[in-house]
């Protein structure tokens, strides 16, 4: 049986507008496995995104606990849950969220720097992954000289470079065309089936769903279903 | 992560904003070339003034008639000029050195010479041309050896001397359309001297036999003196001396300490008075200086606030990577270091030009004679001041950006 990587119990995330509290999660409690393929699915408003926040310990929960490697997120400070975060899991966004003002390089070894690694084993690291993901001859290119899917790419390696266990993406093809879109969900697959990397991708897009192993349908900050597709399995 | 990369990272922030990097450097840049340029100036009148202390008989004092410390550098006899005085004591209504003063002095073991003085003002013609000057009679058998000017040309009064003269660099160079030369005679008040020698100064004074400047001063008494120049023995001695001065003329002239009709005057006194006035002088401009330096970390600040709206997102996508609150922290308070950093070395470099010029420019205050020097001291000073108000200014700035939540920055647009 497959070990928990991640486990929510109880999850509650309530925002306050003004005297009015609106709740976006409302008691969620699931276990992911180490190794799998999760997909988080829902449409606008279903709490998917601040489900993605907090399993990407970018946010706590205002009630119920966060386990991640059975370490409660609630419990840690800002600091250490950075470098924890930093370690476990690595993050493609929608928009790719790299920094303009830095070469593709620069871009991807930055984690690396956060968590103080050797310049010399570092700019190794760096240069394996950007040819892993097809960017050997675009280093030094910034964000505005690659196309869309290059900079996706480059998301990609930024957060495969320190190894995390956990690559949480946030509709990683939404702004790309559907061949590029294609090619990137085809390296999210390679990452789960040939580096054992557990992949929780959010979408709305039931289409991109099909790709994981696992489905957890979100709907007004509930769990409506979670579901396991057994026509993908790792080969 | 590591402090380099920080300011690597902070630096690259630095070269990618460059016109509001550049313009809020200028505001550091202008504020410490004003704080350099006046420290120098500052500086450089100090150093003058020290050597002038060191070099101008710090062994020399004045005893003027007066209480006025300082004053009756040109007599203060009341009176209508006392030309009916019988003696050398003052009357009620004059109050003047004489010979009884100078005998007193003379008993005292603490001096080493005595200059008798009187000073007015005469006129002088050379080849025809005519024009009033300053003229200082003085014992010619010491004042070589009192005076603090030297003899660029000819030489000095001699104890045999009549009419003879020694006059200041400027009088002789320039005051008159020819230039008066050494042995060359001159007409002071209808009488006729002959020029001995020439002061290497810039001066248009007048020295000559003080039995001669009773003669054509007007209004003057013989044994009455403006000035009694002394030049005492050990200079380290010179407050004990002072005192010891005082207290054999309070005697001799009948006056306590409260009523004291004359005042004794030493040069470092003058000197150190002088270096008082320019020492406020020098705050205040400074204070000056200081408030553009002021309005250059506010400048910081501005840009600091500003930077971190403009990288909230760069903010979030860093910290969801990986970066703690200390990073992000550090590599604002580089950023806003930096600005202050570079802002002090353009400044210095300004500073040091302007210092060049400023005493060009204030050449009409005599004070401000002299070179401005820039010393390390000041350099090591305003990169410190810099930088640290470069920190100062950073300080809130970087400590809001640390404090920015990864979810909420993330969602910034």
């Amino acid at each position: 049986m497959m070990e928990t990587i991640m486990e929510l119990q109880d999850v509650w995330k309530i925002y306050r507008m003004g005297e009015v509290e609106v709740p976006a999660l409302k008691g969620i409690s699931v276990k992911i496995k180490k190794g799998d393929f999760v997909a988080i699915i829902g449409a606008s408003g279903s709490g998917k995104s601040t489900m993605m926040n907090l399993i990407g310990c970018l946010d706590i929960p205002s009630r119920g606990n966060i386990y991640l490697k059975s370490q409660d997120i609630s419990s840690l400070g800002e600091s250490d849950l950075a470098s924890f975060r930093g370690r476990t899991i690595g993050f493609i966004f929608q928009q790719y969220n790299l920094i303009q003002s830095m070469s593709a390089f620069e871009n991807v070894m930055l984690p690396l720097e956060f968590l103080e690694y050797n310049d010399q084993k570092a700019a190794t690291r760096t240069r394996e992954i950007l040819t892993l993901v097809g960017l050997g001859d675009k280093m030094h290119h910034r964000p505005t000289q690659l196309s869309g899917g290059q900079q996706q790419r480059v998301s990609i390696a930024r957060s495969l470079v320190s190894d995390p266990e956990i690559i949480l993406a946030d509709e990683p093809t939404g702004a790309l065309d559907s061949v590029t879109g294609r090619e990137v969900l085809d390296m999210l697959r390679r990452l789960w089936e040939e580096q054992g990397k557990t992949i929780i991708m959010v979408t709305h897009d039931l289409n991109l769903a099909k790709y994981a192993h696992t489905r957890i349908e979100l709907k007004d900050g509930e769990i409506l279903k979670i579901s396991e597709n057994n026509e993908v399995n790792k080969k | 992560m590591k402090l380099k990369k920080c300011s690597k990272h902070a630096f690259n922030m630095v070269l990618h904003s460059k016109l509001r990097s550049w313009l809020t450097i200028t505001g550091i840049v202008i504020g410490v070339a004003a704080v350099i340029a006046i420290v120098s100036i500052g500086d450089g009148m100090q150093q003058t003034l020290n050597a002038q202390l060191n070099t101008l008989g710090g062994d020399i004092v004045t005893i003027s008639p007066g209480a006025e410390r300082g004053g009756g550098m040109f007599g203060m006899r009341g009176g209508g000029g006392g030309g009916g005085s019988s003696g050398p004591q003052a009357t009620t209504k004059e109050i003047v050195l004489g010979r009884s003063d100078l005998q007193a002095l003379k008993g005292l073991s603490d001096i080493a010479l005595i200059d008798t003085n009187i000073r007015g003002s005469v006129n002088i013609s050379y080849f025809g041309k005519t024009g009033k000057v300053s003229v200082t009679g003085v014992d010619q058998k010491v004042w070589s050896q009192i005076t603090t000017s030297t003899i660029q040309t000819g030489r000095t009064l001699d104890s045999a001397d009549q009419n003879v003269i020694v006059i200041g660099g400027n009088l002789a160079s320039s005051y008159f359309d020819q230039p008066i030369g050494i042995n060359k005679m001159v007409t002071i008040n209808s009488a006729a001297f002959r020029v001995v020698g020439i002061l290497d100064d810039q001066t248009t004074s007048v020295y000559m036999p003080i039995q001669m400047a009773y003669q054509v001063i007007p209004d003057k008494t013989t044994d009455i003196y403006d000035t009694l120049v002394v030049k005492i023995k050990d200079q380290n001695q010179l407050d004990a001396s002072i005192s010891n001065i005082q207290d054999k003329l309070m005697i001799s002239r009948h006056v306590t300490q409260n009523k004291m009709d004359f005042s004794v005057t030493s040069r470092k006194e003058m000197q150190q008075a002088r270096a008082a006035t320019m020492n406020s002088m020098s705050t205040f401009l400074l204070a000056i200086a200081a408030v553009s330096l002021i309005v250059g970390s506010i400048g910081i600040a501005n840009t600091m606030f500003t930077s971190v709206l403009e990288k909230t997102k760069e903010i979030g996508i860093m910290k969801a990577i990986g970066a703690r609150n200390q990073d992000i922290l550090l590599i604002f308070l580089f950023n806003a270091a930096f600005i202050g950093l570079v802002g002090g070395i353009l400044g210095i470099i300004l500073g040091t030009m302007l210092s060049g010029f400023m005493p060009a420019l204030m050449g009409g205050l005599p004070m401000a004679r002299g070179t401005a020097i820039v010393t390390l001291n000041s350099i090591t000073m305003a990169l410190s001041v810099s930088v640290s108000v470069g920190i100062l200014a950073g300080i809130i700035p970087a400590y809001q950006a640390s404090k920015l939540k990864p979810v909420d920055a993330l969602r910034y647009e």
